[in-house]
């Protein structure tokens, strides 16, 4: 009794994973069509992961980024760099999806 | 749209492959891989972008590919800034030599003047000849000290340089045009670096305007440091203003006018904009002189340890737009201060000039200082808030700490 308990909650936790994994996937993907359709972050920069290859703004496989940092650069923009979040061309949950999939696939 | 699903289908089996490598871990674990990537420096040659592999590695600190930093010990130990030391600081991607084709076909058009024309490099080159020393300083150095998040590369004194530059006098082109337009109030500098890139000239063209009267002192340069003026610093023709920060040096120069108001574009009206933090808008100061400024390029906490008794402290100092006069340096975090000397030639108000100061130090910590005047004005002790970390000249952050032993 007491193994098919334990079995259960690793199944329980196994389901659970295995939904996160679907929904962090899909999250990706969508950082990515934004990435390169949505936002054209592609068009300035270059970030292999994504296959962009634009010159315009930093390569972002070069430079060391943290979730705040850029969730701040593409929300307030700088220099040439849209305000992506101030003009209202993204939302807030898509800031915040690109930003993610930005810093997990930047280097990569 | 094939290239779209190539690539989402290319990612989806990396994301797919590194879930899969964690899950096998623990079932339980988050699926998408957290670890920031700190890739710096791997793109070129020693570590380098490609287009300025040439530059000395050692030197520089890499923010990004389009803000490379000079270390402090790399500057002052000789009076002019080497072009391999010399900082890097890009709005658009610096011009390949494709893109600006023969150098002595470039062109550039002088308007808002008596007789409007437009010149080659070769023209430029029969028209006049002189040389001038002058700093070239990003707007942000000094960013990295400030302590409010500020967007941006986070430099702290390497976002400078002292190089000499030939060209022909800004005068000696005006004069070549009939004069200046009587009700002209700015000189208007733009570059031509954004046009491969195609985006929209009043976001992406650098064109920058300052007063009028910096025309009297300006310069259009082809040469930095005695060889043609290098793509990445904006050749073969560059606006130098001398005095102003660096944004207003503008690269790969295609236009002067003289003009009754400031140019619209983005980089004039909104960027550049010393504003307090929070606030932002064209009716704040744009980054144009630079204030008078100093400080310590040896020892510093780069150098390593320095040995008890005497101990050269040597560094830089600026006046701004006007020649630096005195400075004065501590290595009691500022209670008390003594004379530095100037040490080598002076060259002129818009260079920088080199000082030292013997001290003779005991083991110990110390916190060194210098502090610089122009005869009116001196550096301040702390730095002026400001949202976008822009003209920090405050000599408390700028000092450095030693350890004697």
């Amino acid at each position: 009794m007491k193994i098919l308990r334990f079995l259960l909650i690793i199944l329980f936790y196994f389901i659970i994973s295995i939904q996160k994994t679907i929904a962090d996937e899909k999250k990706m993907l969508k950082g990515l069509e934004i990435f390169n359709e949505t936002a054209a972050c592609a068009g300035c920069h270059t970030m292999k992961a994504a296959g962009a290859d634009g010159n315009v703004g930093p390569n972002l496989d070069t430079v060391d980024l943290t979730i705040e940092s850029v969730i701040d650069m593409v929300t307030y923009g700088l220099g040439v760099m849209p305000a992506y979040g101030e003009d209202g061309i993204l939302t807030k949950e898509e800031i915040e999806i690109v930003s993610n999939y930005v810093v997990n696939s930047a280097g990569k | 749209m094939k290239k779209k699903e190539r690539k989402l289908n290319l990612n989806r089996r990396n994301f797919l492959a590194s879930t899969a490598s964690i899950a096998g871990l623990a079932a339980t674990a988050s699926v998408v891989p957290i670890s920031i990537s700190n890739a710096n420096h791997k793109d070129g040659e020693k570590g380098l972008p490609e287009f300025i592999s040439w530059k000395d590695r050692d030197a520089l600190i890499v923010h990004s590919d389009k803000g490379i930093e000079t270390h402090r010990s790399a500057i002052g130990e000789s009076l002019i800034t080497p072009n391999r030391n010399v900082y890097i600081r890009n709005n658009m991607p610096t011009m390949t030599d494709d893109q600006i084709g023969d150098r002595n076909n470039w062109k550039v058009s002088i308007e808002g003047v008596k007789n409007p024309k437009t010149f080659t490099l070769a023209q430029l080159k029969k028209l006049g000849h002189t040389t001038m020393a002058t700093i070239l300083q990003c707007s942000g150095n000094g960013r990295g000290f400030f302590e409010h998040k500020v967007r941006g590369s986070q430099w702290k004194t390497g976002a400078a340089a002292c190089v000499f530059w030939t060209g022909v006098p800004m005068k000696v082109v005006v004069e070549a045009c009939g004069g200046v337009n009587a009700s002209a109030v700015f000189m208007t500098s733009a570059g031509v670096d954004h046009e491969p890139t195609g985006l929209d000239p009043k976001k992406a063209m650098v064109e920058r305007s300052v007063p009028k009267v910096v025309f009297k002192d300006a310069m259009l340069a082809w040469e930095m440091n005695g060889v043609p003026l290098p793509n990445a610093h904006g050749g073969p023709l560059r606006m130098v203003t001398p005095g102003y920060f660096g944004i207003n040096n503008v690269k790969h120069l295609g236009k002067v006018a003289f003009t009754e108001k400031e140019s619209s574009v983005k980089y004039m009206k909104k960027s550049y904009r010393i504003s307090p933090i929070g606030k932002k808008g064209s009716q704040y100061p744009s980054c144009w002189e630079m204030p008078v400024k100093s400080w310590i390029t040896r020892p510093t906490d780069e150098t390593g340890t320095v040995r008890a008794g005497k101990v050269q402290i040597v560094g830089v100092a600026m006046g701004g737009t006007k020649k630096v006069r005195s400075v004065k340096v501590s290595v009691d975090g500022g209670k008390s201060w003594k004379r530095a000397k100037f040490i080598g030639p002076d060259l002129g108000k818009y260079a920088w000039r080199q000082f030292a100061f013997e001290a003779n130090l005991k083991s110990g910590t110390y916190n060194i200082a210098s502090l610089a005047s122009n005869g009116s004005k001196k550096q301040p002790e702390l730095r002026m808030e400001n949202r976008r970390g822009y003209a920090h000249n405050g000599w408390k952050d700028h000092s450095v700490n030693i350890t004697v032993v």
